[in-house]
Order: structure tokens, then sequence, then C-alpha cells
């Protein structure tokens, strides 16, 4: 039979520890264990040999390390060592005549991903691609990705175990002692993410012995609706003369698993430190019980990297900022690829309280999908809500879902056959929630009724891509009252029946009702809580309107959701008697509110100044001069890093304004001039970079910014096309002043009149001097003053 | 792990300056979130220690370094160490580059002085494990230290398993993200006159360093 055929109706035993018992076979320290399938593989067909003789039902083949960058320079190819791996494996189970699946088995490859690492989340998924590959054609029965602890690193493994290859695929992750992975994802985020892309199972493995594996199985089967694996460590490593030791033996492992079996576990083995003893231990006590039988918990969820949001009774709240319909400083940003404005928009939505966050890129004149996958890398460096990819570009939602580190929201489908054949399998491939847009061929049906057909259409038709409603969410579409006042009850209407009496949740574009109206916050507030009331589980709205994020607060604490009215009293306690803080704003000067490093003040007094004086003037009366009193006060001492850069954030919001005014008036600001900055390549240190930035622009420079881990080549390129003359370099480390050494060269053999100025921890003038740079800035200050001289002449 | 508001103040270049009370309280709400955030894990071995001339071998690593030697002479044992506060520091950057960057060069450097915290913290406890068994501790020592390469990161990385126990990874140039993280060498000696807890900085070559302590 099959693998996936028993899986989680008979218990199903994996083998335990690889490299204890090659460690006790000679293996060094730090040895590559996988290399062993070429060199010793008679001692490999051993252990496969002891385990089946123990009575497991899955050999993991020895094949967990295997990846280009770790078998670079090892003189093997990834390819030769999985199929030998498995096909030890194969030989095993013949020579011993047992019966037993083989599993490929993938480790982490041991790089941090974009975007907080620089490995690229397809470079990670290629380097899984190949070995996937050789394990299907050795014969493997099921790929086993284990021992992660980065949902993203996972993600990429299993699309590369999905798209090429048939086998059944099982997760194991390492869980820390408060229930999540290194990287902060909990348990709830992980499965998420996994039941989306559609693994066969789920669990853990290595980390710690069973004891403390059995605390976290109740959380794990409260949100698990697919068969869990258990593969606990023989207790917790210990170093004795230099060698890690498990100090769990053979029974106790066994008896602690048998508790962990009437959990309901379908696959038990084990991970460092057990061994053939603790397996055949293991089978002989739980051999023959049955695993509880696995049902769908129903749950209607999304994730981020962290965290899980659920849609239930409480309703939630999806922010609408990042999507440029009708948002004039959005499009601008998009088209001049300023995705810092886009993740502050992310970060106010964040802080105001949104739970999910729309990102829609689309505008005609720019490459979306290009622009889809680098806003959404960026946002998931920057905020750790889930998002929902909004997009009609079929390409663009394909490449978002793919990048996206967990399950999101895809906005959206329809009712049309063609929008339900491009979405659905999407949907059924990288997993997620779907919002349904009750419309079709003819329209949007005008009366709730015909919402309601389209809507149950979309609900059979998911069905049959195996996708549940638990992870629909309708959209009843929500009309301008303007142009027909029957509109909110039609859409009120559907969706009260979609929610109560289909059970699928639901969403709206809330606003939208006011459209064409004066004041149309009135209106969105009162039809938002009767939305609420009716049943809106995730409203699209607009969190920094503090009328609608009242509504939603006074709501959840009417309808019970909100404990105790917890998270009412909690924010509108304090604010009930405290006067308007906008009073005392009012009184501080630009100068002064750089100075004191105030950034909405310096904001709105840049505004008021723009009423009655040229920007010019603001800007060289009122903004260079403040700059230049705190940067005068860093320079003597009396000022420290974290003022001057206040004061430059301060600084930087007074510009906006003006940048803002003179867009309105269809003019741009003029630069003083184009510098590149880059932190040299090999380094990833690059706030120092950052900084210097800032003040740059501050000052009315543009600077092309080309991030850190730069390339020599990449930073003569752009000087060279944008015919810049001044370069800014950084380093922090001795090892990557080679790099800043040889990036200085190139730019001065192609482009002689370029000057170079460099910063970074290591250097002092006498480095600068000895690798040629024209100048050494000992701090952000001192770049400015230089750029200033070089300029000015 | 708790950052150290001292050393925080000193990373940030106060140099016995006391911050305003604005500043202060900017330190403050960074200390506490990065406290809340940071997730500290660190992995140890013991094994057996060789110095010979500039050739140091612990177990199974061996290397060649003039410094390292120095600072292992007379060492029976060496333990080698990793240890990290996990990747918020890295994302608290990133984020407050965005929307305050004083905030991002405070996390910077409540999180360098959070680092060294845990590591004492670990340190400690080697301390004490070790001095029971008559041992007294070398100053640590990191790889990129003086003549200790960088390189020898990867070994390091290949023997704690850095990866899977404690979520560490090596970029190409063998600096180690999460950013926040450790890795050094502790000798382990039975002469305890040779044993000092010199602070770092005293082997550095950087001598007008803004940081510097004497």
């Amino acid at each position: 039979m099959e693998f996936k055929e028993r899986l989680g109706k008979e218990i199903l035993f994996f083998d335990g520890a690889m490299g204890t018992m090659l460690q006790e076979r000679g293996l060094q320290t730090g040895e590559i264990p996988e290399l062993w399938n070429v060199t010793h593989e008679d001692t490999i067909l051993d252990v496969h040999k002891l385990y089946l003789e123990a009575g497991c039902d899955i050999v993991k083949a020895n094949t967990f390390g295997i990846n280009p960058f770790k078998m670079e320079g090892t003189g093997y190819t990834c390819e030769e060592l999985t199929q030998k791996g498995i096909a030890l494996v194969k030989r095993a189970i013949a020579e011993t005549g047992k019966k037993a699946y083989t599993a490929l088995d993938i480790g982490s490859l041991g790089k941090l991903l974009e975007p907080l690492g620089e490995l690229p989340f397809e470079e990670a998924y290629e380097a899984f691609k190949p070995v996937c590959i050789a394990g299907e054609q050795a014969g493997a029965d099921l790929v086993l990705i284990e021992t992660m602890n980065d949902t993203y690193e996972i993600k990429a493994a299993v699309l590369a175990a999905k798209e090429n290859t048939n086998l059944p695929i099982v997760v194991t992750m390492v869980f820390d002692e408060s229930g999540k992975l290194l990287t902060g994802a909990d348990m709830e985020a992980a499965v998420a993410m996994l039941e989306g892309l559609r693994v066969d199972a789920i669990g853990l493995n290595c980390g710690f012995g069973p004891d403390v594996m059995k605390e976290f199985l109740p959380k794990l089967r409260e949100v698990c609706s697919v068969p869990i694996v258990v593969n606990p460590n023989a207790g917790l490593p210990v170093v004795v003369d230099g060698k890690t030791c498990f100090h769990v033996g053979a029974e106790e492992f066994a008896s602690i698993m048998t508790e962990i079996a009437e959990e309901g576990i379908s696959v038990m083995g084990g991970c460092c430190g057990t061994t053939p003893a603790h397996i055949k231990a293991l089978v002989e006590s739980c051999k023959g019980k049955k695993p509880l039988e696995i049902s769908d918990k129903g749950r209607s969820v999304v994730s981020s990297y962290t965290h899980a949001v659920v849609l239930n009774d409480r309703p939630k709240i999806i922010g609408e900022r990042i999507n440029p319909t009708g948002k004039s400083r959005l499009k601008q940003a998009l088209r001049e690829n300023d995705l810092e404005y886009i993740y502050k928009e992310a970060l106010a939505q964040q802080d105001m309280g949104a739970h999910i966050l729309d990102v829609n890129v689309g505008l005609p004149e720019i490459d979306e999908v290009a622009m889809m996958k680098s806003v959404l890398t960026g946002l998931q460096g920057i905020t750790d809500l889930p998002l929902q990819i909004d997009t009609s570009d079929m390409e663009a939602m394909e490449q978002g879902m793919r990048l996206y580190n967990g399950k999101p929201l895809i906005n959206s489908v329809n009712g049309k056959k063609e929008s339900m054949d491009a979405v659905f399998p999407l949907v059924a491939k990288y997993g997620g929630m779907v919002v349904c847009l009750t419309l079709d061929e003819n329209g949007i049906p005008e009366t709730a009724e015909g919402r309601i057909r389209i809507a149950k259409r979309i609900i059979a038709e998911a069905e049959r891509y195996g996708i549940h409603k638990k992870d629909l969410v309708m959209d009843t579409l929500c009309m301008t009252i303007s142009t027909g006042q029957e509109n909110a009850k039609i859409t009120l209407d559907a969706l009260d029946y979609v929610r109560n009496t289909l059970g699928v949740h639901t969403t709206l574009g809330v606003s939208n009702v006011s459209f064409g109206l004066p004041q149309r916050e009135l209106v969105n507030t009162a039809f938002y809580t009767i939305a609420l009331a009716r049943g809106l589980s995730a409203g699209i709205i607009n969190p920094n309107s503090e009328k609608m994020m009242a509504a939603y607060h006074a709501y959840c604490a009417l309808n019970g959701s909100d404990e105790q009215c917890t998270d009412y009293i909690n924010i509108y306690s304090q604010q009930a008697d405290a006067p308007k803080k906008v009073s005392d704003k009012k009184e501080v000067t630009l100068y002064d509110a750089v100075v004191r490093g105030l950034i909405d003040s310096a904001y709105q007094a840049a505004k008021k100044e723009l009423e009655t004086r040229e920007p010019l003037a603001v800007i060289d009366e009122d903004l260079i001069p403040a700059l230049d009193k705190v940067g005068q006060g860093f320079e003597k001492k009396t000022v420290f890093l974290p003022q001057l850069l206040m004061s430059a954030d301060a600084a930087k919001a007074g510009f906006d304004a003006i940048k803002e005014f003179l867009q309105a008036k269809g003019d741009t600001s003029e630069s003083k001039g184009t510098i590149v900055i880059a932190t040299v390549k090999g380094d990833i240190h690059d706030i120092g970079k950052n900084i210097v930035k800032v003040l740059l622009e501050n000052y009315g420079f543009n600077v092309i910014d080309l991030g850190k881990d730069v390339p020599p080549e990449t930073v003569v390129e752009t000087a060279k096309e944008h015919h810049v003359k001044l370069v800014g370099l950084s380093a922090l480390m001795t090892t990557t002043v080679v790099n800043m050494e040889t990036t200085i060269k190139m730019l001065k053999e192609e482009l002689p009149d370029c000057k170079v100025m460099v910063g970074g921890a290591v250097l002092t003038q006498t480095y600068a001097d000895m690798i040629g740079a024209d100048f050494y800035s000992k701090d952000a200050m001192g770049s400015v003053r230089y750029a200033n001289e070089l300029f000015e002449v | 792990m708790k950052a150290d508001k001292k050393e925080t103040l000193r990373y940030l270049g106060y140099r016995g300056n006391m911050p305003d009370a604005q500043t202060e309280k900017l330190i403050e709400e960074v200390m506490e979130e990065l406290e809340k955030s940071s997730l500290p894990k660190s992995v140890y071995c013991e094994f057996p220690c060789e110095v010979i001339g500039n050739k140091v071998k612990i177990g199974p690593f061996s290397v060649e370094s003039n410094h390292l030697s120095k600072n292992l002479q007379g060492c029976e044992k060496a333990i080698i160490l990793a240890a990290t506060i996990g990747r918020s520091a890295d994302l608290m950057i990133k984020k407050y580059s965005v929307i305050n960057l004083a905030k991002a060069s405070i996390v910077q450097a409540a999180g360098a002085s959070a680092i060294e915290n845990y590591v004492d913290e670990v340190e400690e406890e080697i301390r004490k494990n070790a001095e029971e068994r008559g041992f007294y501790l070398r100053p640590r020592f990191s790889p990129g230290y003086g003549d200790f390469p960088l390189e020898c990161q990867k070994e390091v990385f290949e023997l704690l398993e850095c990866n899977k126990r404690v979520g560490l990874t090596l970029t190409k140039g063998n600096l180690m993200l999460p950013t926040k993280s450790v890795t050094a060498v502790i000798g382990l000696t039975r002469e305890k006159k040779q044993s000092c807890h010199q602070k770092n900085c005293s082997r550095c070559e950087k001598k007008d360093c803004e940081f510097r302590e004497e």
C-alpha cells in the first residue's frame, strides 16, 4: 500500500538518528555525513538495516545536508549523493526483506533568506530542486522536510518538492520552549502556511526529548487538520568531553511516546540521540494503536511570518491604504519606486490597529509583477501583519503568492468562469484565503438574491479544487448610495445571508458606500457599524480614520467579542478628557521643531510656512539653519547621535511638506547634485550608510542608494550612468575594506574625476589614505560637509 | 535579554554625557521592545586544546593564529561557543530605518549591548562549571579578532551545528545573520595568574576608536 493511503489510519514509525549512529562509527565532528554515502556505504547500509530490524516503517535516507552550498568543494554533486543515499535505503530494504518506505530527507540550507538575509527566495528554491528531482528518480516514496526553523525556507523546500515531484510531503519543525520557531513564528502561523501548501503531514522534531514535546501537542492538535508527526530527540543534548550526548534511554523514550500516541499522533520516530533500541522499544509499545480520527478544524485563517489571524466572531480590519486608486501620493511613490513611502503607510496602519494589510500596486505605467515582488518582499521585513495580495494581474498574483511568507489573503476571484479558472488553481497550490466578488459575466446583480446565487456558485466551484468554504471571504459588493439608495440594503442583505446562512466569511470595501456624497466619513461609519452587526467578518477600511476605528472598537465592545470591554477601555479611557495635543504643536516654529526633533510638528509647521513664504525661503532660512545648528552641536559633542537623527527625521518631514506643495503646483524641487552611496561587497552593516543618506538628502542632494553587499561593478556602472562626481562607500569589517579598495580602484580607472568618500567602524584616516579614498568621514556630518564643499565649487 | 543602558549610551557616542529626556524615553522604549522580542539562544562545546607555536588545535578544529595562540597559551581545554539574541534587533532596525532613524540607531546600540550581556551570562555559567573543576577562563576571543581568520566561522558553524541549534546563518562573506550574534573561543587553564579579565579593547589595533575602553 502507498504511504499516503496508510497515513493517518494507523501509526507509522520513522527510524531514529543517523548522525548519532555515524558518530559511534567514527564520523568526526564537523565532517559531512552525507559524503559517507560514497566513502562508507557499508556503514550507512548497516545503520539502515538496524533500523529496519527494529521495526520502522519509514527509513530516512542519509540526504539531510545535501544542498549546493554544503556540497561546494567536496567534489560530489547533490544529484549523485542523493541518488546514492536513496539507493542505500532501497538496498537495505531488499536485503532485509522488510517492507518500508524510503524518505528523501531534506534539511536546512543554513542560509538566511531575504529580506533579512542575502539568499533570494527563488535561489533557495533552486537549491532544493535538484535534490528533490534526484530523490524521486532514485525511488524515494516521500519527501521529509525536517529540522526546519524558518517558515520561508520551508516554503521554498515544499514548492521545490511539489513542483518537481509527485511525492507526498511531510514537514517537521523545531520549536523552542516558548512554542515558537527561531524566526518567532508560532505554531498556528506555521500550520496555516503548511496546510495552505497542502502538505500531507506536519510535525515536530529535534530540539527536545519526548517529555517536552508532549507539552506542545495539545496546541498543535487544536490548530492542525492533517496527520501529526513526532520525532523527538533522546532528551536534551548534553556535551561531555566535546561530544554531544543524549540521556533518555530506550525504555523511558518508549514509555513517554506511548503517552504521546494517545494524543492521536499518526507518525512517530526519533531524532538526535535515538538508536535502533529506542525505535524497537517504541514500535513494541505502540504498534497497532490507532491514531485518533483527523478532523478538519474548520478554521478560517491567514498568517504572516510570525502569527496567524483567524476570522471569527471578533471582526478584523483590513487596511486599505496601500492601493493607488484615488491616491495621487501613492501613485507618485509607485512611479518613483519610493518603497519607503509604502512601508510608512504600512506601519501607520499597523499602529492604528489594522490586522491585515491590503497590497495593491497596480498602475498602468509600471511593471506590476516586478513591483508586487519587491513590495511584498520588502514589506515582510518591515511589518509582521498578514498581507492581502490585491491584483487583477494573474502573474503578479502568482508571483506574490510564491514570495509570501505565510498564508495570504487573495483579492480576488469572482463568479466569472475565466476568473475562477485562473485563481482557484493558484489558491489550491500556494494556499490562501480568497476574497470572492459576487459578480459574474452578467455584471453585478441588482438584487441580494442574485448575489447570493453567485456566492453559492463560487462556493461549489471552489470545492471542486479542494478549496473549502472556510477559505473563502465573500464580498457582496458595496456600491454608493448616491446612485441608488437601495444599494446599501442589497449589499447588507446578501452579506447577512452569506455569513449567517451559508456560513462563509465576508468582506466589503466599506468606503465605497459614500462615493459622491459630502462628509463621507459620517456615512461610512454608520454603514460600517450596520455591516458589522449583520455579519461583516473583515471590512476593508481606512484604519487611520479615528471615527472608523471608534466604530470598530465600540462594536466589539457591544457584541461581546472584546471581553469585558478591555480593549475599548484601554484605548479610550485616557483619551476621554485629555485636551487635544494639537494646541501646543501650533506654538512650535519650523526651526524649533527641527532642532528639537519633532517630526509631526515639523511637517505641520512647514505646511503653515508655505502658505505665506516661498519654498526656497523656507528651506534656506528655516530648515537648513536648523540642521546646521544640530550638526554643529553634534560635531562639538553637545548633541548626540539620536538627537541628530531625530532632527534629520523632522527636517525630512519638513521637506516632505515642501515636496507635496511643489507637486501640487506641478513643480519639482531642484537637487544640488547626485551622489551614489553603497555598503561594499561582503558587508551587511548598513545603518551608518542609511544615516548618511538621510542627512545628504536633507541638504538637498539626490542620493542613489545601492544598498548593502554591493559589488564594485554595480557601483562603477551606476556612477557612470548618472555621471556623478561623488561616491560614498561604507564598510564595517576589516575583511571588507579590501572590497572597498577594489571598488575605489575600479572607480578611479573608469571615472578619474569622480571623488570617493569613505566611512565605517574600522576605518581611520591612515587606512582611508592607504586604499586611495579622497575623503575619510569619521561621522555622518563629515560627509555632508565634504559634499557641500565639493558641489559648491 | 536586557540591554545595559550605560553601554547603549556608550555605543551611541555619549562618552559619559547624559541623554536629554526625549532621547532617554526613546532609549527606554527601544530597550523594552527589544527585550520582549529577542530570543536568546546559545550552544557551546568543550574540547581538548593544544598550542604549538602559532598553531592551535581545539578538538577537531585547527588554525594558525599568533593572537589566538597567545590567548590560549597554557590552556588544556577550550570552549567554542555561539550565541545570538535572534532576529528581532535586525527587524527592528529595518522597521525604524523607515519611520524613526533615531530609534534605529538606538536598536543598533542596545542590540550590541544585549548580545554582549547575554554572552557574559553564558560565560558566567561556563566559568562556574570550569571553576568547580579547577579551571580558570581566558577572555573570549572571536574569529575576526587580530589574525584569527574570519573564515574559521565556517568550521565553527559545522562544529556546533549553529544553524540547527540556535538558528544562526553565515553570509558568503562569513558574517553572521542575525547580526546580533557572537562566536568565540574561551580557553580553560589551570593557572590562575594567567587568567585575566582584560577588556577586549586593549588588544584592538584601532587606537583612535570612539568607543575604546582602556
